[in-house]
This record gives C-alpha cells, structure tokens and sequence, in this order.
C-alpha cells in the first residue's frame, strides 16, 4: 500500500537553489525513493511566470512520487497542510546597505511567515532555514512525520541570515514547538567533509562527525576533535591522520568558513547546487535517522549545552532518531575549540539584539 | 561426570550452530562488496543541464541507489572556472557514491574509460545566425568528439545526445566514431515523451505514473509526433485506451501535439531559460532504462540508428518506442500506424533526411 503524501514546502522556489531543490524532493532524495511528495512553491509575485515555470517542469519531468504540485504567491495557499518546510526565500543583502536593513527586512519576512506556517500547516510542520541570497523569504514548510502518529511539523530555514531568521520565526510562531524549528549548518558540515576527504585523498563517505558550532556565517567553527575516518584498521581521529594541526586549526577552518564566497568567486553564482542537496540530507537523517554511530550538524535551539546561552538557534552535534533529533553531549571542548564556541555564540547573540531592535 | 556427558551433546550443537552462523554472516558480508563504479561523461558540464544533472548522477538517480559513479566533467575554456566552481560544490555536497571527479577542458582526459558518455555541450543558435552555420558549428563539434570517444572511451560506452540538433549530432557522432556499435549511440526524446505524459495526466485528473506508451516518433523538434494510438491509462478497472479515455480525438490530434512539440519555447518563456531541471531529469531516466531495464509491458522513446522499422529510411537517428534489456534496446515491432500517424511519422523523417544533407554539406 502506498504511503499518505507529505507536503513539502519549499520557499524562494523560483531561485536556484529552488530549482535544484525540487527535483531533488520529487526524484525522493529528501524523504525516501518510496514517500510520495507534494510539492507547494511559494515565491514573489514578481517571479510568479518564472515560478510556473518550474511547475511546468515538474510536470513535463513525470516523477513517479510526486503526488502533486501547488505554485503560487500566497502565503496562506502555499503553508496550507504543509508538513515539512524548506524556507529559502528571504531578502538578499545588496550592494550599501547596512546590516541592519538586511536583519530588518528579513526580520519583517520571517515574522510574517511565521504566523502564516502557525495558522496554517499541518500541526506536525517541521522547518528549516537555510540562507539563500536570492528572493524574498518563502516559507518552506518540510512536516517530516512519516507516521500516523506524527506530532510535530518540521521547518528547516536556509535564507540568510539563517539562524537568525529561524529565531524570528521561532518567536512569532510560538504554537510551533521550538525544537521544530532548525537552520541548515549541513552544508558547512558535508563541506568540512569534503575538505578532509581531500586533503587525506580518501572517499568522504568513510570521514564521519566533524562538527559545525554556531553560526551559519564567517564565524562557524568547523572542529575536527572528534571526528574520525574508516581504515582497514578501524575508525582513526582524523587529527591523528592529518597529522597537521597547524592546517587544522587555521586555514582548513577558513576554507570551510569561506567557501561560500569561493564557489561565488569561481561559478559568479552562489551554491545552489550543494545546498539543496545538504538541506535534502538535513531533512532525511531528521525524519528518517542518522546512522549508527554517526552525528551530523544542525542549527537547532539552544537548552545550555556546552555552556552556549540558551535561547540562540546554534549549530551542535546532533543525533536524529523517530523524527526527533538530540545534542551529542559529553562531548570534550579544550581551550582553542571553546574560545570559538563562545565567539559564534557572541555574534548570535548580537544578531539576536539587532533583531530585536528592528522590530521595536 | 554425568552431567558433563549431559550437557556434552548440547554444547557440540550450539558449537556447530554457532560456526556456522559465524560462516554465513563472512559469506554475506563478502557478497555485499560494494559495485565497480561506472563512469559519466557530462560535456557542457558547466551549463545549466549539466548542473542539475551533476547531482542528479551523483545522488543516483541515472543508474541506482548503490550504483558508484565517478563523474568526469567537459567545458570550453571559457567556462574553466565556473566547471571547477561545480567540481568544488559536488565535493562539498559530500555525496557518498560519487567516487571520483574529473573537471578537464581536455576532450581526450575528459573521455577516458567513460562508460556512459552524455553529450550536453553544443553550439547554441544565436540571433541573426543561419541554420546552415549553426549546423556546420556543431557538426565540427561532434566530429572531434566522436574521434575521442572512440579512442579513449570503454569499448562498449552508451552515449545519449541531448545538445541540439541533437538527432543530427547523434548522427555525425556515429559517422566519426565508426568503432562504436551504432546500437550504442542515441539521442534524447524522452523529455517529449514525459512531456507527453504530463499533458494526459493533466488532462485526465490522474497521476503522470497511472499514464504510459505514449510514442514520440522522429526528430527531437518542431516536427516530432507525439502518438497516443497505443497509451494506456492504469484504472481500477485495468488499462485503458487513452483517446478512449480522453475522449477528444481532435484535441489529440491538435493542440495536444502541438503543446508537446513547443513545451520548450513555453518553457523559455516563462523561466526566460530553457529548461534543465526537465532534461536532466529525462536523461537520467533515458539511461537509467537503457542499462537497467523497461519495466514490463512499457515502452519508452529513444532516438535510435533507424534500421527501416516502420517504413523509416535506416540510417537516420529517429525517435522509436523502445523496450530495454541487459543493457540493450530493440524497437516495439507490429504497432498499427494509422494515415494521421503515417503522414506525420514520414513528415519529421523528411526533415531528418534535409538535416542530413545540411550536416554533410557542411563537412566539404
């Protein structure tokens, strides 16, 4: 018997990280080859043509597991039902604007987009925020409940400033439970991977559990002290195989912070690419489990772990299992690791009073 | 002592048991040894079909969920940087069957030992621009490729061209590249087909999976013929006819081919870009289906080397139903063509036959 359709929210749908996303969703990269999906795009009316034509897209590709799809520029339209939400949409920061205009566009978006996702998804919407330099905050709502007996909706935001973001949208949608309200550090996590397994010319699928504190920004703090690569004989620290803690502790740690505006400076567009396809890897090891053994990073909201101030949406280690995910605790911080912590937790915590500021 | 000599008959067993537990889960564990990857070759990798193809292969979608791939990547060298800006981000998407990555504006490392060649790089046609130059542009084109190919690729490579006019390229491609089996160069029509799938299940209220057989016959342009005659509609009460179903044979015989013969313009006008996100999306199952198999009692549409199947001069790259196995195609024989469908079939050859002649123009 095939499974109930869940509805997957996906905002700044016209944009490129959209495009890339929503065959990703349709082709069951997100949720699993045998979960049908629905698809809702939200996007600004100014791409509402554009944004038809990905629908017509979808359409022509015939996905065997897409259920269905709804394009529109209505908010209240597209959060309807929703169970999981991919927010990608939000206000790109542009060229002699203060970062305070940027915070307080975006704060107006995400608040508006939350009471929409209160009022209206499915009781169980899971959302994520994921920065996207590209329109106006969509709501993306993902509800990852695969069971009958789902309870909570799912919201991931992708859309810069992400973390932020994700704590307006946490504030104004207070019915939505805080802990289903995360922000993408996935992309920085696989692209720490990425940089390990290259550097070890090794296949990044046996390099496991580097960690991304903080923010999604050029403070994230990309640590290694735990993380460990599969060899013939057994699983290795990967400080120990690198052998190179000078590398480790200063121009790996920038590369990952930086590599952003690498890929901006190389393809003369941001990642679109790698970021739908770790905003599909956050929302499948969310609903469906990490793997024995293995942790990945999420943007989630802070209860005091690890002495980082409760309240902020930061970026732990975190094991996912029933739909649920937890912070890897215990896990042991020397002096180097907790200096960055708390500088990632300072700028949060500045963002957050800005944010604040914006809205008063 | 006696109850030593009891419990030593129960012990033997669970010994026994035990070894032999152990013996099967070696056994499992060594049978489960992960595959051989297959090598994609992408030309145009930098492009937008290219981009959203890249992770589509990296993720499995063309050849399987445990299927690895090593992706090699082929650009002009004006698009060096941005090819390496997507060989960076395929590295930090961390896909974990991607096992290598080749980004080369060199044709020759680029078709090294690929096993799957797709050919999205192309000489696009632009404003003011007669056909007659498109065509010799990338007939050059694919005659250079066609040369590397068949010296550096793996001797059996399947190759699918999708860069316009992709049936007269696949066609060079075979002229120039006479040590690949003919059987083993295509072209696509699939985006059509599912094209043409998405219209009826639209037009029906039913899912794009319930509709199939749809045929797209002849040349992946303006003038293919997009045929229901033969598609069914999966309902409760077993496969039924289309146009029995639809029950608007004008329409069919209209609007709905001339919406799939212009979807692309439709597509550029709304996106203001052609469509990717579609085609990748067909390739994947073009070649998904060739090396993996029809599902039973469906067909799909390739552009195969004509063999004179249906009245259709062979020698042409022309859009057939298709089933496939073991890695192979054969065209659906015995179908009933109607005049309506004669007439258009015979149309779209005759304009691959001009093409043909265009093409070799070109090359004196």
């Amino acid at each position: 018997m095939s499974k109930e359709a869940i509805r997957v929210l996906v905002t700044g749908a016209a944009g490129q990280i959209g495009y890339a996303l929503v065959p990703m969703v349709a082709r069951g990269i997100m949720l699993g080859p045998d979960q049908p999906v629905i698809l809702h795009m939200l996007d600004i009316p100014p791409a509402a043509e554009a944004l038809n034509g990905v629908k017509m897209e979808l359409v022509d590709a015939a996905f065997p597991i897409l259920k269905g799809v709804v394009a529109t520029t209505d908010v209240v339209e597209a959060c309807t039902g929703v169970n999981v939400a991919v927010m990608v949409g939000g206000f790109p920061r542009k060229e002699g604007m203060e970062r305070k205009d940027v915070m307080s566009k975006n704060v107006s978006i995400y608040k508006a987009q939350a009471s929409a996702l209160e009022k209206h998804a499915a009781p169980n919407c899971k959302v994520t925020t994921h920065q996207l330099h590209g329109f106006l905050l969509r709501f993306i709502c993902l509800i990852g409940s695969n069971s009958y007996f789902a309870i909570r909706s799912q919201v991931v935001v992708v859309a810069n400033p992400a973390n932020t973001n994700a704590l307006i949208l946490k504030e104004y949608a207070p019915s939505i439970p805080e802990k289903n309200i995360t922000c993408l550090t996935r992309l920085d996590h696989n692209r720490a991977l990425g940089q390990i397994s290259e550097r070890l010319k090794l296949q990044v699928s046996d390099v496991k559990n580097v960690i991304i504190w903080g923010n999604h920004s050029s403070t994230q703090y990309p640590d290694v002290n735990h993380a460990t690569v599969k060899t013939s004989s057994g699983e290795k620290p990967v400080r120990q195989l690198v052998a190179d803690d000078t590398w480790l502790n200063s121009e790996f740690i920038t590369t990952v912070q930086q590599r952003g505006a690498a890929i901006i400076k190389a393809r003369k567009f941001s990642s679109a690419l790698s970021a739908a396809s770790s905003a599909c890897d956050h929302i499948r090891n969310w609903v469906l489990g990490t793997p024995e053994g293995t942790w990945v990073s999420m943007g989630v909201y802070s209860d005091g772990s690890y002495n980082v101030p409760k309240g902020l949406i930061y970026s732990f280690p975190v094991t996912c299992k029933n739909g649920e995910w937890s912070i890897v605790q215990g896990l042991s911080i020397d002096e180097f690791s907790r200096k960055k912590l708390d500088l990632t937790a300072q700028e949060l915590s500045e963002e957050k009073t800005l944010a604040y500021s914006c809205l008063s | 002592m006696d109850y030593l000599a009891l419990m030593e008959k129960p012990l033997v067993v669970l010994g026994c048991v035990y070894l032999s537990w152990k013996i099967i889960r070696n056994i499992w564990s060594f049978a489960n040894i992960e595959k051989e990857p297959i090598t994609v070759l992408v030309t145009g990798a930098a492009g937008q079909i290219g981009y959203a193809l890249v992770p589509m292969i990296a993720k499995g979608a063309m050849l399987g969920p445990d299927q690895p791939v090593i992706i090699h990547m082929l650009d002009i060298e004006p698009a060096a940087e941005a090819l390496n800006g997507v060989k960076m981000e395929l590295i930090d998407a961390a896909f974990p069957l991607l096992k290598g990555i080749v980004a080369t504006t060199d044709v020759v490392e680029a078709c090294k030992d690929v096993d799957i060649a797709v050919m999205v790089g192309g000489f696009p046609r632009k404003e003011g621009m007669e056909r007659k130059d498109v065509m010799a542009k990338n007939v050059s084109i694919y005659k250079v490729q066609a040369s590397a190919l068949e010296e550096h690729a793996s001797p059996d490579c399947k190759v699918l061209v999708i860069a316009n006019p992709a049936n007269t390229n696949a066609l060079i491609l075979k002229e120039f590249a006479p040590s690949i089996p003919h059987k083993n160069i295509t072209c696509l029509t699939r985006l059509d087909h599912n094209r043409a799938l998405g219209q009826i299940s639209e037009k029906l209220y039913v899912h794009v999976s319930d509709v199939k057989n749809v045929i797209i016959w002849g040349n992946h342009s303006s003038s293919q013929y997009p045929d229901v005659n033969h598609a069914t509609v999966s309902t409760c009460n077993g496969q039924k006819s289309v146009r029995e179903l639809v029950g608007d044979d004008k329409w069919l015989n209209t609007e709905f081919i001339t919406t799939v013969q212009q979807r692309g313009a439709a597509i550029i006008k709304a996106r203001k870009l052609s469509s990717a996100l579609s085609a990748a999306s067909s390739a994947c199952d073009h070649i998904r289906d060739w090396v993996l198999g029809t599902p039973k009692g469906t067909w799909v549409s390739m552009g195969v080397y004509s063999d004179g199947s249906y009245g259709i001069s062979p020698g042409l790259i022309y859009s057939f139903p298709v089933t496939c196995e073991k890695g192979e195609w054969s065209i659906v024989q015995g179908l009933k063509i109607d005049e309506f469908s004669r007439e258009k079939m015979d149309s779209t050859a005759k304009e691959l036959i001009e093409e043909k002649s265009l093409a070799y123009s070109c090359l004196n």
